[in-house]
């Protein structure tokens, strides 16, 4: 009889594939969004292909689907290799895999439909809300299991991250998505007014700071070291930048409220704690950068690393541009306008995508027992997504800033210089731009989905001799 | 009272139970933060906390994948 092998790594496949998958599909619906925000024909007038319906379908996908897909790989995937343990629970893997993928099968149904809770980032009804608890509880408790079970003392600084991210997230999404159903598909939130929408941006900030940001930085501590194949550079570093990140991203909700009902010193509590938050992030970047020191040259020869130091240098750009924009004279610009969407996708493309990126070209080289089909293939990725982010951030960058001085300007008589429309009608080549951008970014993908593809076929079809001889054993 | 300081003032009556018991748990886990930078960047403890910086490097062979799935 075969002996129990030592890790669980087919779930983690499974999570890793739909990733990918995911990553095509997710960018794929934003360039057409993208496109029909500069070509509004392509709304077709019909209600389910709407941008109203799709905005969120793309987020949804984005962040929940391929974001989601990616922490459950690389979590179930660093606790077993760090912990020196199977996961605890295979059944319950299975469960949080199939689970979460129903889960993304009722947004692709319901969301199309305009079944929503108008919370962004939170948009799905009261039915999947719950399966959305459930799932995410299991796959928390089967991985703070595989801690307990652990062969190794030390819980490596990862898992503290990923481990964060999964507390804070269950704790914010079911505050948040607290709502009076009235019936199967329709429910009404327990807060009101200003109440709500503080509990609203305290979900959407910390689901950007726990799950795309804690998250993926568990996924650096672990992947930078492993890819570069040199330890961390400051563990102590390591440890300072977990307390400070964790301690303060809670605080900085209100910053997205600046100038609302909201009282006045929440806002300014927000948007003080934000810039303070410059400090860890930038420590944790350069903690990342600096595991290369003395070994910079692999950057010229391994694609893999070049994902994962590319997304270091956007994490620090994002994490300074974003306490700039939380300040309230920056704010007083920004808000509203399309840079708030150029910061958000320096984060998502340059920094959450790109170092999931690396981490799963690492994962299935490591998992299938090869390399990958084509290395120019996974050059050209590269390429596109630094080109495709740089297009897409420096397009709404522009738009967002003109949109953002063309709605206070106004003449000697205290009138608006331009209508809104006025404005809108300016942004058109940017928005071109950026569905360009975009759409570079989408083909990137779409080659990483080949790749790779190719790369899991070939090693099924003609294992290593290597696997080949592990098998026999 | 200037308009700086005014910003700062508080009706303490107005203090609810919660209000209260947040603000000390707050100033609590603020305390702790600087404990454990403290703590952190203490040169004694510096040899123990780096000890685990390859940690990842140390898990098993790098083809251990290989026999597994």
């Amino acid at each position: 009889m075969q002996a129990k092998q030592q890790y669980n790594f087919e779930v983690v496949k499974w999570f890793a594939y739909m990733a990918v998958v995911y990553l095509v599909a997710g960018t794929g619906m934003g360039v057409f969004i993208a496109s029909q925000l500069a070509w509004p024909d392509l709304n077709f007038d019909n209600p389910y292909i709407s941008f109203g319906r799709l905005r969120p379908l793309h987020t949804n996908t984005v962040i929940f689907a391929f974001g989601g897909s990616t922490l459950m790989a690389t979590a179930f995937y660093v606790v077993q290799r760090t912990s020196g343990v199977r996961l605890w629970s295979d059944k319950l893997a299975w469960f949080t895999f199939w689970g979460w993928n129903l889960i993304i099968l009722g947004a692709i149904i319901t969301l199309p439909l305009g079944l929503t809770q108008s919370k962004e980032y939170a948009e799905l009804e009261w039915p999947l809300d719950i399966l959305i608890a459930v799932v995410w509880i299991s796959y928390m408790f089967n991985f703070i299991m595989t801690l307990s079970i652990r062969k190794v003392s030390h819980i490596y600084v990862a898992n503290w991250f990923f481990l964060a991210m999964m507390i804070m997230i269950t704790y914010l999404h079911v505050v948040n998505s607290l709502s009076i159903p009235v019936s199967m598909w329709k429910s009404y939130s327990i807060f009101s007014g200003v109440q709500d929408a503080m509990i609203q941006w305290w979900w959407g900030h910390n689901a950007v700071g726990f799950f795309l940001t804690a998250g993926f930085l568990g996924i650096m501590y672990y992947f930078v070291p492993k890819q570069a194949n040199r330890p961390v550079y400051s563990y102590r570093l390591s440890v300072i930048h977990f307390w400070a990140l964790v301690f303060g991203y809670v605080w900085l909700g209100a910053h997205h409220l600046q100038y609302t009902a909201l009282p006045d010193w929440t806002g300014s509590l927000g948007a003080a704690i934000s810039l303070a938050m410059i400090i860890p992030s930038w420590g944790g970047a350069l903690n990342g950068m600096f595991t290369l020191s003395g070994a910079w040259d692999k950057l010229r020869t391994d694609y893999i690393l070049r994902f994962l130091i590319v997304s270091l240098a956007f994490y620090a750009m994002s994490t300074f541009e974003g306490p700039v924009m939380a300040s309230k004279t920056v704010n007083a610009l920004s808000h509203y306008t399309d840079w708030t969407i150029g910061h958000v996708h320096s984060g998502a493309l340059g920094w959450v995508a790109m170092v999931s990126v690396g981490a799963l070209y690492h994962m299935v080289e490591r998992m299938w027992g090869t390399t990958m089909y084509s290395v120019k293939l996974v050059n050209l990725h590269f390429w596109m997504a630094t080109i495709g982010t740089a297009i897409y951030i420096t397009a709404m960058w522009v738009s967002g800033i003109m949109q953002g001085l063309m709605w206070r300007a106004y003449d000697e008589y205290g009138n608006l210089a331009y209508t809104f429309v006025e404005s809108v009608a300016q942004m058109h080549p940017y928005y071109a731009m950026r569905a360009i951008g975009g759409l570079i970014f989408f083909l990137g993908a779409v080659v990483m989905l080949f790749n790779v593809t190719v790369t899991i076929r070939r090693a099924i079809a003609k294992p290593s001799a290597e696997m080949a001889t592990a098998a026999n054993i | 009272m200037s308009d700086f300081l005014s910003y700062f003032n508080t009706n303490w009556s107005a203090m609810t139970v919660s209000d209260w018991v947040g603000t000390i748990l707050t100033v609590i886990i603020f305390l702790l933060m600087f404990g454990m930078y403290f703590w952190v960047l203490r040169p004694k403890n510096k040899e123990k906390l780096e000890s685990h910086r390859d940690l990842p490097l140390r898990d098993d062979d790098i083809n251990s994948e290989k026999n597994d799935g």
